[in-house]
């Protein structure tokens, strides 16, 4: 009797399995509502990095929001598809090619990875249609050496950003005392160049460079060497969780160098360092702590009323929400001056597209004749912030700001 | 069944042909595509886990192995899409070789926790060799498939694809039906049985693994093609995960299932998608459901309801009774060599010395019975003479040929055959297929010709089933030839174990307790089918407790006493020796039926 | 010197790590012949539920003690539900795969819960870093190879001294013998499963404060345990505790110079070279092959 019920019940779990299993996989993936222009996203929603497609979800969709209300894009409600790439590049591909392809939007939003946003170029080059990148800061990315180019960001760019970082580290170290310690991956690899190249601008040279992989738990070795080589200033390419690492073990051995980051440390740096992380400088596109413009403010308003959010300090992705949010606007821009959703038209429209921004002023968003300008926010938009006391504040002003 | 494989075969041209012509744009062309490379890797590895039961975890780095080598002939020595994955397939199948070779010392946990960590090197390597693979950053720029110069559209790299999936389910499904692959399940089933039957496992098992690591090579080198991409983090645990998991869902072990599974696996993440954050607990909540409710996979559920809804019918072809005499005699003819001679064989484990100088002889053509108390060593005796024990020192040789240090499926290739005292049959075999294994050192045919089923191979595998079914019918269980093994009553199953045996047409046969368990009928019978075999010219020995027996058969007895041979002559001899007596009984009695031996 | 004495410190300290979850592997491949593959998880499992309690109020002792608690709990379940089901089959990869099956589910959850970020867990062994010959090393770190050494002899007093202990190292040698003897088999390797997540649960809280809690965090600690105790021979918890300082302190050094990526290259090729010289580990007991 026992035998019997378990053979059945075995049975019809595996053949009801199996029903549903092939239901489900029937391969026509197209999403349901073809009819409504859409932006399409791909980025991490799973995984370490799943806080970023939070935000740029949440900043995404509270431009559209005002778009809609607005009347919407040549009269229609514009709308996101987001997909997940759980930070993997094929999956980023595969999530373009579903976006242009199957779900036939007007655009795409890249993600954080810059793995991922490498391996983008080219299925949407093949593709043709418009890629604004809203985090990913990979030099290579944008400047890519495609003609017609179809990749535009709205983000930092690791050039501009060594640049700007080099130039801070000169004001605390003018002897060029500076070593630079990057994570082992695309992004910190990718950087590599960009610093050696922002160092002999200014006509001096690293002192060391050192690498890590993610979830290191010790840098003292690294640490160490930099040390030797007598660096007072370290410029970090890290996200928090590593750059907590570094400074535990700068803490260690017991050298407390100024150190200087890009803004993968900008998210939860000062809760997982604590005092240590006192002013350690960071570079953001931008805050929703400080002053704010009326528009920020008007940001910040729907921030609290739809987000959860009760106090500028809990925001955590400031940058990427921000980004998010003057991407899309200029999309938005872009397909009223174009006036037809094709991709071609929207592209060449994006450089004619000027915008008063949360970020910036975008006059214009993008130049045809620059290749560099592919990029719309500029060395001058970057923001530098210091951590204190847990949270992010403007470096200008804090106590941090010594004036020189 | 055979039917059933053919219609599949036809469905799935059939599928392979429609699809592209229904895709209504090239992602969903593309999907489709990159379920043909997973295809093509699960395929490969249910070679591994479905035929020789070994799991590994590190797919996903013999996967990146062929991309990477794809990817870099491509874009630096300008290989079209046949050379590119050639190379790939080379490479990887390299490493597989060396991959396999842990297994001849390791299984199971070990063995998949060396495939993890081959993954994670080779993700490591990757890395690092950054003017190879160009590190992090990864491998971009990969140049669109060509063939020969002319470069591929869409729909043909698909065919491309297409052609090596099914091109890789049908040899496989070749493989599986010919000697390989039932060596293979024989050897996953019970090891210690194949190597008695002759069959070399280590082979096979690096065979198997070659045959995984070059699918997966060649998937690598075409995904590296489809994607122009590639980079260390595409080659992660997780992927090794689930190319396993193709193969487990669909049906380890089936023609489609890791073919089924490996649509299933493309396209559910598409699906998953709507999961958002959920997603990933989502796959593992579905990789333990099915763990618990398809541990056979889809087709292998299927396939069981099948065979309960409607079982074989029972086989009734007319058995040549001259087929047993003809197959077993031509091997016996040089009787006078087969003598089975050891000097002075030590055996010691540690600092128990299980087996003392024991010198025997057993004559051509005799039945030669081997006796003692529990502890005697008689098993160490077998177990060494058979090549599954290292002497310590001592030779062995049979018919005038050295045996010692040798390998237990090589002594086998030279004459020797054995039954086991725990009976170790395939018992997820038929009980044909498991006299077939034995005859597995009589095929001819080559890996080439299984693979494409040639004439040859055929008319081998034919032949050896006649001759398994005639053996069948000489030990009575001609009826039971499509039973599986360990459905078999115990008695039967002694029996299957002698005609497995007799296939290999051994010189020398040994019966390790075949009698333990039986009935006193079954006894008799045994008896009978003892005097029958030796009849053939084929030389036995007999190890038994069981005193009728062995009074009724042998023609010498040997008895062993704390590893020495205490006494060597035939039965009415042995049965009186004081000595034999002493060791029994301790000193007085005589030697009967019942006794119940000394420790 | 002090650069060696610093790699010596810092790896000592990882090491304590590598030893303890793989006292877990230890104790549960004696008693059962299988392991949770989700090992590793445990270590999350402790850390972030230690923070979650802190986070609603409770004192910090108490919050470690009942996340430690969880974490038995949780071994306990996944050898009932995940790992005795499969127990019966021939083959290991029932029990393999249902246990990935639930690390994976834990982790998107872990993951869920803290959105991807990595957590402080306060300490006081990480206020201040203390010198030993010019090597710096928090208090904490030196703690862990202490609590791996203990964790070692306590576990050795347990096998010799109690009840439950002798019947796991019986279960160990004979698992029917013992069942005959009547130990209640099932119960003791449950239990041993829990033990060995306790240790797991009790791992991740020590070595939080030093790398910080995250969804991920286990996964490597876990699957390098794993290899520790398999290059020390998985029957040998002696063997375990040396072998799992040691390959801290040899990982800190490859790192210090070659590379990170380096490590895992060296420590991973070590352990198949082990393997392959010696299948039973450098310290573990052969097993011997019966016929």
């Amino acid at each position: 009797m026992n035998i019997i019920t378990n053979k059945t019940s075995q049975l019809i779990y595996g053949s009801s399995f199996a029903v549903a299993t092939l239901l489900l996989s029937s391969p026509s993936l197209a999403a349901t509502d073809a009819q409504q222009p859409c932006i399409g996203n791909s980025a991490a929603i799973t995984g370490p990095a799943a806080f970023s497609g939070q935000a740029i979800r949440t900043g995404a969709e509270i431009a559209i929001e005002e778009i809609n209300q607005q009347g919407g894009v040549l009269g229609e409600e514009l709308r996101l598809i987001q997909y997940d790439d759980a930070g993997a590049p094929p999956r980023a591909v595969d999530n373009t090619r579903r976006i242009a392809l199957a779900d036939n939007c007007i655009a795409i939003l890249g993600g954080y990875h810059s793995t991922a946003a490498v391996a983008q170029v080219e299925p949407v080059h093949a593709i043709g249609i418009p890629y604004i990148g809203v985090w990913a800061a990979n030099t290579s990315v944008v400047e890519n050496g495609r003609d017609p180019n179809f990749m535009f960001r709205v983000s930092a760019k690791d050039k501009w950003v060594a640049r700007f970082l080099v130039e801070e580290a000169l004001k605390v170290s003018p002897t060029g005392k500076i070593a630079f310690f990057y994570e082992n991956t695309g992004w910190g690899n990718g950087a590599l160049p960009d610093v050696n190249a922002a160092m002999s601008e200014a006509g001096v040279a690293l002192v060391a460079a050192e690498t890590f992989n993610w979830n290191d738990q010790d840098m003292t070795p690294q640490v160490m060497r930099a040390r030797d080589a007598g660096a007072e200033v370290v410029i970090v390419w890290a996200l928090d969780r590593e750059g907590n690492q570094l400074l535990r073990s700068m803490d260690r051995v017991g050298y407390m160098p100024t150190m200087i980051g890009a803004w993968g440390i900008s998210g939860n740096l000062g809760e997982l360092a604590g005092p240590l992380a006192n002013g350690v400088r960071v570079m953001q596109t931008y805050s929703f702590m400080g002053q704010q413009s009326e528009l920020g403010e008007s940001v910040l308003a729907r921030l609290k009323a739809d987000y959860g959010i009760d106090d500028p300090r809990e925001i955590r992705a400031g940058s990427g929400i921000a980004n998010a949010y003057d991407a899309v606007h200029i999309l938005a821009d872009a397909i009223e001056i174009a006036g037809s959703y094709d991709w071609e038209a929207v592209r060449q429209a994006l450089y004619e597209v000027n915008r008063d921004g949360l970020i910036a002023s975008y006059r214009p968003a993008f130049d045809a004749s620059d290749p560099e300008r592919q990029d719309a926010l500029l060395p001058e938009h970057y923001l530098l912030t210091a951590w204190h006391d847990g949270v992010l504040i403007p470096f200008a002003g804090s106590p941090y700001d010594t004036g020189d | 069944m055979k039917h059933l494989h053919t219609l599949g075969f036809l469905l799935f041209a059939l599928g392979l042909l429609i699809v592209p012509l229904t895709a209504s744009n090239e992602y969903e062309l593309r999907i489709f595509m990159l379920f043909l490379i997973y295809g093509i890797i699960a395929v490969g590895l249910n070679v591994l886990i479905g035929l020789t039961g070994l799991v590994s975890l590190g797919q996903a780095g013999l996967f990146a192995l062929g991309a990477y080598t794809g990817g870099i002939t491509a874009t630096r020595f300008g290989f079209d899409i046949v050379m590119a994955s050639l190379a790939a397939a080379l490479v990887s199948a390299l490493f597989g070789a060396i991959l396999a070779y842990p297994t001849v010392r390791v299984r199971g946990v070990y063995l998949a926790v060396i495939t993890i960590a081959f993954g994670l090197i080779i993700e490591n390597v990757a890395i690092e060799w950054q003017s190879l693979t160009g590190g992090t950053t990864g491998l971009s720029s990969i140049p669109s498939p060509n063939l020969l110069g002319v470069e591929l559209s869409g729909y043909a790299f698909y065919a491309v694809l297409a052609i090596a999936l099914f091109a890789a389910t049908l040899l496989t499904h070749n493989l599986k039906a010919s000697r390989y692959g039932r060596a293979m399940r024989a050897s996953s089933q019970s090891e210690i049985a194949a190597r008695a039957l002759g069959i070399n496992v280590t082979t096979l098992r690096t065979l198997a693994f070659v045959i995984a690591s070059m699918s997966a090579g060649i998937a690598g080198a075409f995904y590296s093609f489809l994607n122009a991409y590639i980079s260390p983090d595409i080659f992660t645990f997780s992927d090794s995960i689930r190319f396993l998991l193709m193969v487990i869902l669909g049906g380890a072990g089936s023609t489609f299932g890791p073919v089924v599974g490996a649509y299933l696996l493309t396209y559910l993440p598409e699906y998953l998608q709507q999961l958002a954050a959920w997603q990933t607990f989502a796959y593992g909540a579905l990789l333990l459901i099915v763990m618990f409710a398809l541990p056979q996979g889809i087709l292998g559920t299927l396939d069981s309801a099948l065979k309960r809804w409607r079982p074989h019918p029972r086989r009734s072809e007319p058995v040549d009774a001259r087929t047993v005499t003809d197959t077993l005699r031509p091997s016996a003819q040089d009787t006078s060599r087969a003598e089975l001679v050891t000097r002075a064989l030590t055996v010691k484990f540690g600092g128990l010395t299980a087996l003392d100088e024991a010198s025997i002889r057993v004559k051509p053509g005799e039945i030669h019975a081997l006796i003692g108390p529990n502890g005697a060593g008689k098993s160490t005796f077998v177990n060494t003479i058979s090549g599954f024990y290292r002497p310590t020192s001592g030779e062995f040789e049979i018919a005038g040929q050295q045996l010692s240090g040798k390998r237990s499926d090589e002594i086998s290739r030279l004459g020797m055959a054995r039954t086991f005292q725990n009976t170790e049959l395939f018992g997820d075999m038929s009980v044909l297929e498991n006299v077939i294994v034995g005859c597995q050192q009589h095929f001819g045919y080559g890996l080439a010709q299984a693979l494409v089923r040639s004439p040859r191979m055929r008319r081998e595998e034919r032949e050896a089933q006649r001759i398994a079914i005639a053996l069948l019918d000489f030990v009575g269980l001609a009826t039971h030839a499509d039973d599986e093994a360990r459905f078999l009553p115990f008695g039967l199953q002694r029996r299957l174990e002698i005609a497995r045996a007799l296939a290999t047409r051994p010189r020398i046969l040994l019966l390790d307790e075949p009698a333990a368990g039986l009935t006193t009928q079954e006894i008799d019978e045994l008896a009978t089918m003892i005097r029958q075999i030796a009849a053939l010219g084929i030389t036995v020995l007999l190890i038994e407790h069981h005193v009728e027996l062995i009074m009724a058969v042998a023609d010498t007895v040997t008895v062993l006493d704390y590893g020495q041979v205490i006494a060597s002559a035939p039965p009415s001899v042995v049965q009186r020796d004081p000595r034999v007596i002493e060791a029994y009984f301790g000193g007085q009695g005589d030697l009967q039926p019942t006794a119940k031996a000394n420790p | 010197m002090s650069t060696i004495m610093q790699y010596i410190l810092s790896g000592l300290a990882i090491g304590g790590i590598y030893a303890l979850v793989a006292l877990g592997f230890h104790i549960m491949w004696s008693s059962a012949k299988a392991v949770n593959f989700a090992h590793g998880d445990t270590l999350t499992i402790g850390a972030l539920l230690t923070i979650m309690l802190l986070a609603a109020g409770l004192p910090l002792w108490l919050a470690c003690l009942l996340a430690i608690a969880a974490g038995g709990v949780f071994g306990t379940l996944v050898e009932r539900f995940a790992v005795r089901p499969f127990a019966a089959h021939s083959g290991s990869i029932g029990w393999m795969l249902a246990t990935i099956a639930i690390g994976i589910m834990i982790e998107s959850l872990a993951t869920i819960e803290t959105n991807g970020y990595s957590l402080p867990l306060p300490s006081p062994g990480v206020e201040r870093a203390v010198r030993i010959l010019g090597a710096g090393v928090y208090p904490q770190e030196l703690l862990i190879p202490l609590v791996a050494v203990l964790a070692t002899l306590g576990l050795k007093l347990i096998q010799r001294h109690t009840l439950v202990g002798r019947a796991m190292q019986a279960i160990a040698h004979d698992k029917q013998a013992a069942s005959l003897m009547g130990i209640n088999v099932n119960a003791v390797v449950a239990l041993s499963f829990g033990l060995a997540s306790l240790l797991g649960a009790a791992a991740g809280i020590l070595i939080a404060p030093v790398v910080q809690a995250s969804a991920t965090m286990g996964v490597l600690l876990g699957l390098k345990g794993f290899a520790v105790a398999i290059i020390a021979g998985i029957t040998s918890a002696p063997g375990v505790l040396v072998v799992g300082l040691l390959f801290g302190v040899i990982e800190k050094f490859v790192e210090g110079y070659i590379s990170t990526a380096a490590r895992e290259i060296v420590g991973f090729s070590l352990m198949i070279l082990v393997l392959l010289i010696a299948p039973q580990g450098l310290f573990g007991k052969r097993e011997v092959v019966k016929v």
